[in-house]
């Protein structure tokens, strides 16, 4: 067919570019946070390779990477998808407190009842997703019917998340033996089912990945999903299509906090099995990273959130081998997003030049 | 007068450009002389604008030599072509809407480094202003200035910048026909004090009113240059478009039919905020197989019109009725349910999903009813659709999927146009909105897309053609409303068409109401 490959040619062509255009970008920053390193007088082989080998070289390592993806996916889906409609959540830190209070109460309240997991679980993660919704549903309420700047009200709802948990987990919920910010543990039956249990590896990342395809046929096989497309794109000329921008506009950051709300659930059934303080450190702000270095496409976020759980659980054990600060793994975190955001904008700019 | 021997100002010497796989350009030679008016004449896409953004230091050419009094020059900015005093007035005036003329005049050139002093000026631009004949408010900002005045202030500040090849671009679109006889006689002046205007445009009428000197061009090259005395209609058409088109003559439409009402619209007020409306009382009512032209100078309330009949904006007051059924109160999609179909004024700003594909832009709200199973985007059916729509529109795509970014302005208006055409057949329409259907079209695509609007009435629907381009208007219209501050100051039968009243009713100066 003729026009068949008309059109791959140049595809194939774009991804060369792209690939090209990212792998320039993470050499960049290697090379950055290889001076960095050299600076603080570690040992720049040795750091790099202790990131790879300690989130990729072993079975526990790879565990902890799986399970440090789950959260990172699904709060940048739920990110994605709010940007996918023309909606900025800042508020995914706030939708997995969210997510993670209800799915909690939902454990403690049904605990008496002596559920099988199998019911327990689906359950209480419904009730996450629940509590997600909730806080996304609330801007998105406000957006919708008021046009309040969805970006200030996710904001303002991370601290409500915030407070609340430190009030049920220190208050009402609180683990007194632990002295800490912690509840106590929530019942056997609502654990969410292990991966690779001799490795720590919980099944989230399975509801992850499976979540993740769902929205992206959402988007592109739906009428719905073309609806959040073309809100996205241009809201005037979605009005002048008919779409009923409040309705849209309702649906898709209710459904962008339900992700953040399943996040906050798995960390909650399946790796902390209860709820703390400090359940999240600023994934949310990770997952907006994320969906930007993914630019928006579900393949693209996913690969993202991987390289940045493999970033985050090397980088914990930098401070032990190479006796860099922990936080020099954010550091990292930062200079590659700069560099590909960089060496985007420049082959941008040079594309709208020769056009 | 021009003759032989006149020595060239500008020359334009082999220029080629092209932009990513385009060619806009190839090998063009184009000389202008001193004081002439040189009209340069061809389709949309011909290439005149490119050749003037190169002449004007606004594009590099790829190829090619620029000469000034013989002498090869380069010019890599606007700055440098001010050098070589080329100046061009741009299509859309480009002032700054809250300062005044005089602040619009001297911007860039305040000459004092911290303080603002437009006064030490003003006499500099009052004698520029009186030499050249151009009599403005300088003190006025330029916002409250009819568009004619603020495009007089254009031409003052390329003048005071001491512009000696002053190149306007298609600069009647915006007028009416009063201020087109303005602008004519000023270009004149301009002439006479030795000034070399190049005159872009594709309405042939202007350029035999007004030229000296006609270069014609035609898909990136020059067709030929003739002296105006060797021109007339016929050769021009035929110049510019390589063969002749059966017009949409006045003779198919003398046999019009007219229908029930399709659209009525009574005491419809628009309120822009709570203290000026910009729609105000306007009542009318279509027929199907009426073609009924809204004139008016862009600003006068067409828009906020268009969009109350969408469902964009709520009326304050007044009743709108599809077919019988009353809609004021109901939503974008109902309306559209109802056979309304609409072709947005902005292609851009209201009509284009960019980061879509061709074919989900097509289906901007067919997507309501194309899909069998209604809550599933079938791709292959918006597919199949849209590979209609390109054949039958002649739609320049690499496919269906490509985005709708990459495709030139001509073809999304295309697309537009296709999609409320597809539309209507999807829902019966009944009534077409269509706001500038044909901007920016080149004369094939203008041609069919009026020819498509003529079908749509003539097989039973009714055509609101909203536009500012009254030559537009009168060759298509069966009728023509004229609205001016909000109000329908004017509504003209063909047989009682007069631009020239039109036009003063457009301009708010005419006896009100028409035949």
């Amino acid at each position: 067919m003729a026009d068949s490959t008309a059109t791959a040619a140049p595809l194939t062509r774009r991804i060369v570019v792209e690939v090209l255009i990212y792998g320039g970008a993470v050499c960049l920053a290697a090379l950055v946070s290889a001076l960095f390193i050299v600076a603080m007088r570690g040992d720049v082989l040795v750091a790099f390779r202790t990131i790879l080998t300690s989130s990729l070289g072993s079975l526990g390592g790879i565990a902890q990477t799986l399970n440090k993806i789950s959260p990172l996916l699904l709060g940048s889906i739920a990110v994605m998808l709010g940007m996918r409609g023309g909606f900025i959540n800042i508020g995914v830190d706030g939708q997995i407190y969210g997510g993670a209070i209800l799915t909690t109460a939902a454990a403690f309240a049904l605990a008496g009842l002596h559920l099988p997991a199998v019911v327990l679980v689906p359950t209480v993660l419904l009730a996450g997703v629940i509590g997600g919704g909730i806080f996304g549903g609330i801007p998105g309420a406000l957006r919708a019917r008021w046009g309040v700047n969805e970006i200030f009200v996710t904001v303002m709802l991370n601290f409500v998340a915030y407070y609340l948990t430190e009030y049920l987990s220190t208050g009402p919920w609180n683990d007194a033996t632990s002295g800490e910010a912690i509840t106590l543990p929530i019942p056997d039956a609502a654990i969410l089912p292990m991966l690779l249990p001799q490795a720590g590896a919980h099944a989230g990342i399975l509801l992850a990945l499976v979540v993740s395809v769902l929205i992206a046929l959402l988007l592109t096989r739906t009428v719905l999903g073309y609806e959040i497309r073309a809100l996205g794109a241009n809201p005037r000329a979605a009005l002048t299509g008919g779409i009923n921008i409040p309705r849209v506009t309702l649906i898709t950051l209710t459904l962008s906090g339900a992700l953040g709300g399943l996040a906050g659930a798995i960390e909650v059934s399946g790796y902390h099995n209860r709820l703390i303080l400090g359940l999240t450190p600023g994934y949310g702000a990770m997952a907006i990273l994320i969906s930007v270095l993914g630019k928006n496409r579900p393949l693209g976020v996913g690969i993202a959130s991987a390289a940045v759980a493999i970033l985050m659980v090397g980088s914990d054990s930098l401070q032990r081998s190479v006796k860099l600060p922990a936080s020099a793994g954010f550091v990292f975190q930062a200079i590659v997003v700069l560099c590909v955001l960089l060496v985007e904008a420049r082959s941008a700019a040079r594309r709208a030049h020769t056009e | 007068m021009v003759g032989a021997a006149a020595a060239s100002r500008v020359e334009m010497r082999g220029i080629a450009k092209h932009f990513g796989e385009t060619v806009a350009l190839r090998s063009v030679d184009f000389v202008a002389t001193r004081g002439e008016i040189h009209g340069l004449l061809g389709e949309n896409g011909a290439g005149k604008t490119t050749l003037m953004n190169i002449l004007s230091g606004l594009y590099r050419a790829d190829h090619g030599e620029i000469l000034i009094a013989g002498e090869p020059v380069v010019i890599r900015s606007p700055a440098d072509a001010l050098r070589y005093r080329i100046g061009m007035v741009h299509q859309h005036v480009e002032l700054i809407d809250s300062f005044t003329a005089l602040e619009n005049v001297l911007l860039g050139r305040e000459g004092e480094k911290v303080w603002l002093r437009t006064d030490r000026h003003r006499t500099a631009v009052e004698e520029v202003a009186r030499r050249f004949g151009l009599g403005v408010r300088l003190d006025v900002p330029v916002k409250d200035l009819a568009i004619g005045v603020q495009q007089k202030i254009e031409i003052l500040k390329a003048l005071y910048r001491g512009v000696d090849v002053l190149i306007l671009d298609e600069p009647t679109t915006m007028l009416t026909p009063q201020e087109v006889d303005v602008l004519f006689a000023t270009i004149r002046t301009l002439a006479e004090q030795g000034v070399t205007v190049i005159f872009i445009t594709h309405k042939i009428r202007e350029i035999l009113a007004n030229c000296d000197r006609i270069t014609v061009m035609r898909g990136g090259q020059v067709v030929g240059t003739l002296e105006r005395a060797a021109a007339d209609e016929a050769r021009l058409v035929e110049m510019m478009i390589g063969q002749r088109l059966a017009g949409v003559g006045s003779a198919e439409r003398a046999e019009t039919r007219l229908g029930p009402v399709a659209l009525e619209v009574r005491g419809l007020t628009v309120a822009a905020d709570r203290r000026t409306r910009v729609v105000e009382g306007c009542s009318f009512s279509l027929a199907s197989g009426e073609v009924a032209g809204l004139a008016g100078v862009a600003g006068n309330g067409q828009r906020e019109l268009a969009e109350a009949l969408l469902g964009l904006r709520r009326p304050a007051a007044g009743a709108i009725a599809l077919a019988g059924r009353d809609v004021t109160r109901a939503a974008v999609r109902e309306r559209l349910a109802a056979g309304l179909a609409y072709i947005p004024e902005d292609r851009i700003e209201d009509g284009l999903l960019p980061s879509l594909t061709l074919a989900e832009n097509l289906m901007l709200g067919l997507h309501h009813w194309a899909f069998a199973r209604r809550r599933l985007f079938d791709r292959r059916v918006a597919r199949e659709l849209t590979r209609q729509a390109i054949a039958e529109y002649a739609v320049l795509a690499r496919s269906e999927d490509a985005r709708a970014a990459t495709l030139s302005g001509g073809n999304i208006q295309k697309v537009l146009v296709a999609r409320a055409m597809a539309l209507a057949r999807l829902t019966r329409g009944v009534v077409l909105v269509a706001m500038n259907p044909t901007r920016g079209l080149d004369v094939r695509a203008t041609e069919f897309v009026r020819t498509r609007l003529l079908e749509f009435a003539r097989a039973g629907g009714a055509v609101l053609l909203i536009s500012e381009d009254l030559d537009e208007l009168l060759q298509l219209c069966d009728r023509m409303l004229v609205m001016y501050r909000g109000s329908l100051v004017g509504d003209f039968g063909r047989k009682d068409f007069d631009p020239y009243r039109i036009g003063a009713l457009m301009a708010g100066t005419g006896s009100p109401r028409g035949a």
